[in-house]
């Protein structure tokens, strides 16, 4: 199945280095390793068939559906032209809406985080102060109240939580020298010098990290922990390896990556471009929409954590049944709700009644101590 | 449309296997370029039957690794026949060779089992097809190995040596999305997705491979579909229930849908108990004709 190869034109070879340029400046994976590939394909395909190139392009370009839009886009604006559609999307144009994978830039009015210690009120939603009277120990001391200067006793907390997360046992095996499954090739080694094979070598299971899977609510009525609650999570996701972490007001927003590898103040300018903050609050329509999109996240050794006050503008029956789909998935659910710090804090918000059946542990996040004793709880 | 693109097209459509020209154009590519196919997509809208389609149409042989959880080299690359090196060790107790020539005896190729992927690079005449089925149940460790064994296409035994590949195998790696594949091996692969497939796709699916259907249960079958694909299921039917579905009505002797039809089989479409009470609402309340007529 060879291919007579015809030279491609200099302008073109040039044109399409500039478009896996083009890409890599949207978010694509494109390496020179993609670039000579794409060369190599416009090779094989028919120059004069536009959706062809398209699709075969794509094939070498692109690694997954969710990023079939950015390349259809950067497509379309590089190659200009007609505006054909390609038959074959990808999972955008199935039944659920796409999530953007990568952050929309700023629209006007973002919100800058320099100022994110002077409180603001959100879209008329409730502001909870629970637990203001709290000693006055940082580690007892509520997050509504805090300044600046805790990141370390955060950092040092995430660190904690991570290791006490690094406990399960895999299916893999690994050699041991107390009771396991017999391991024959190492026992056959060991019979080689000693005759029989008497003594058995063995395996067992060896430890396995749990997978976090965060979904944090930062609309207006979170304000006063968001800061708090973004930081733990920022330290949190540096210290695990399988961890991802999205935000949701009205819409959901996976910050992995802006979290990851970078120090705290990198990580708050890209997070700065997200839109989604302090925004009114749609749980059940973002959290139907992380179901959407990354249900292959969810497995049994998965905690999914879910912080939020339940203050839920959209319609409780869809958050109801979007929890009880990620509970059957998940290993565990968790929810944490700073509110529940307040002695008189009742969970009486509609969102909140029809979230709680499906949740395996309801525990208050307001203060150091709380996530504390999260550690306890995070075991699939 | 390139010739040998089209051809490839016919090839797979000969081998019973209804195909689009994205599948065709990756298939092409996947085989000029000798890069592995990455193919995702929901669950039974035939990814693995590219690789069995592959196989037919370049007449070679076809070496399927199913992957799952704790998933090792043991099973996947080499193992040794640990009795057959019982047997020889028993045997030879009386021999006065050094250990060091018994050893060698015995971790030798006679007493290699070979797994899928020593197989697949090892393997005499034509080069195969090697379907790596459902990676995303495998662990990540079992991942990155896959990766290194795809990008050298040799594999080291300590007893033995490096083994290189006598040819390179055509890949056909297939997920199902239940986890994220690494970027790594995104990278290596040619990436196609499988989108559910078009009405006409699907009817033309149901004519090959369900003969003697008659056209207008065909489109019923294919339209109805579409429609329970557009509403938001639990579990949303793929081409796999389509045809479990279209054999139960054959068997039935059925040669068009009414709405006690489609109760009596609505278990060969849906596989959530929430999804089968929703449709058995829609059909109670005389919704039948809605969902056969789009």
């Amino acid at each position: 199945m060879t291919t007579a190869a015809r030279p491609l034109p200099r302008d073109l070879v040039t044109a399409t280095v500039r478009f896996c340029r083009l890409l890599r400046a949207r978010g694509l994976a494109v390496t020179p390793v993609e670039s000579r590939d794409a060369l190599r394909t416009l090779e094989l395909v028919d120059l004069g068939d536009r959706s062809e190139v398209h699709r075969a392009l794509r094939t070498v370009l692109a690694t997954r559906p969710e990023e079939f839009p950015a390349f259809d886009a950067a497509f379309e604006a590089f190659w200009g032209g007609r505006t054909a559609p390609v038959p074959t999307g990808g999972p955008a144009e199935g039944p659920a809406p796409l999530v953007e994978a990568h952050f929309p830039r700023a629209r006007d009015g973002a919100l800058d985080f320099a100022e994110w210690t002077d409180f603001g009120e959100g879209e008329g939603e409730p502001v909870g102060l629970p637990g203001l009277s709290d000693i006055e120990a940082t580690l007892g001391k509520d997050f509504s109240g805090f300044g600046g200067g805790e990141l370390e006793e955060v950092a040092r907390l995430a660190a904690q939580l991570a290791r006490r997360l690094a406990t399960r046992r895999s299916r893999r095996l690994r050699p041991t020298r107390r009771r396991g499954r017999v391991d024959l090739r190492r026992t056959m080694r060991l019979s080689l010098t000693r005759g029989e094979p008497v003594e058995l070598a063995r395996r067992e299971r060896k430890i396995l990290k749990t997978k976090l899977v965060v979904l944090c609510d930062v609309s207006g009525s979170m304000d006063l922990y968001s800061r708090l609650l973004v930081q733990f999570l920022y330290a949190l996701q540096n210290q695990l390896g399988r961890m991802e972490t999205f935000v949701f007001s009205t819409r959901l927003c996976r910050i992995t990556e802006e979290l990851k590898g970078q120090p705290w103040t990198a990580a708050l300018a890209r997070l700065g471009d997200v839109r989604e903050w302090s925004g009114g609050t749609k749980i059940g329509e973002s959290l139907r929409a992380f179901l959407a999109d990354w249900r292959r996240l969810l497995d049994r050794d998965t905690v999914v954590i879910v912080l939020s006050d339940g203050w839920d503008t959209g319609d409780p029956a869809i958050l109801g049944e979007a929890m009880s789909r990620i509970r059957r998935r998940a290993g565990k659910v968790i929810w944490l709700n700073p509110l529940l710090g307040s002695p008189d804090y009742q969970p009486l918000t509609q969102g909140m009644t029809a979230a709680l059946p499906h949740v395996d542990a309801f525990l208050p996040a307001h203060n150091l101590e709380s996530l504390r004793a999260l550690a306890g709880h995070l075991k699939p | 449309m390139r010739d040998e693109i089209r051809k490839i097209q016919a090839l797979m459509e000969g081998a019973a296997y209804i195909t689009d020209p994205a599948v065709s154009t990756a298939v092409h590519l996947a085989l000029t370029l000798g890069k592995p196919l990455l193919v995702e997509g929901h669950a039974g809208v035939g990814k693995t039957e590219i690789a069995k389609v592959l196989a037919r149409m370049l007449d070679t042989k076809l070496i399927r690794l199913q992957c799952y959880e704790g998933l090792d080299t043991a099973t996947a690359l080499y193992e040794w026949n640990y009795p057959k090196q019982l047997l020889r060790i028993k045997l030879e107790e009386r021999e006065t060779r050094s250990v060091a020539e018994k050893e060698a005896d015995i971790f030798s190729a006679p007493f290699l089992l070979r797994r899928p992927l020593l197989q697949a690079i090892t393997e005499d005449g034509r080069p195969p097809v090697l379907l790596v089925d459902e990676l995303d149940r495998a662990d990540l460790e079992f991942e990155s190995f896959l990766l290194e064994v795809l990008s050298d296409f040799q594999v080291t035994i300590p007893e033995i040596g490096t083994i290189s590949a006598t040819h390179r195998p055509h890949v056909v790696l297939t997920s199902n999305r239940s986890r994220d594949l690494s970027d790594a091996l995104r990278r290596r692969c040619l990436y196609l997705w499988i989108d559910y497939p078009s009405f006409d796709k699907e009817v033309r699916i149901l004519k090959t491979k369900v003969p003697g259907i008659n056209e207008r249960l065909a489109g019923q079958i294919a339209r109805a579909m579409q429609s329970l694909r557009r509403m938001k299921l639990a579990k949303v039917p793929g081409v796999a229930e389509t045809l479990d579905w279209a054999a139960a009505l054959a068997a039935l002797h059925a040669d068009h849908l009414d709405a006690e039809l489609v109760r009596q089989t609505l278990g060969c479409i849906l596989k959530e108990v929430e999804d089968v009470k929703r449709l058995e609402a829609d059909l109670a309340a005389g919704r039948f004709s809605e969902l056969v007529e789009g």
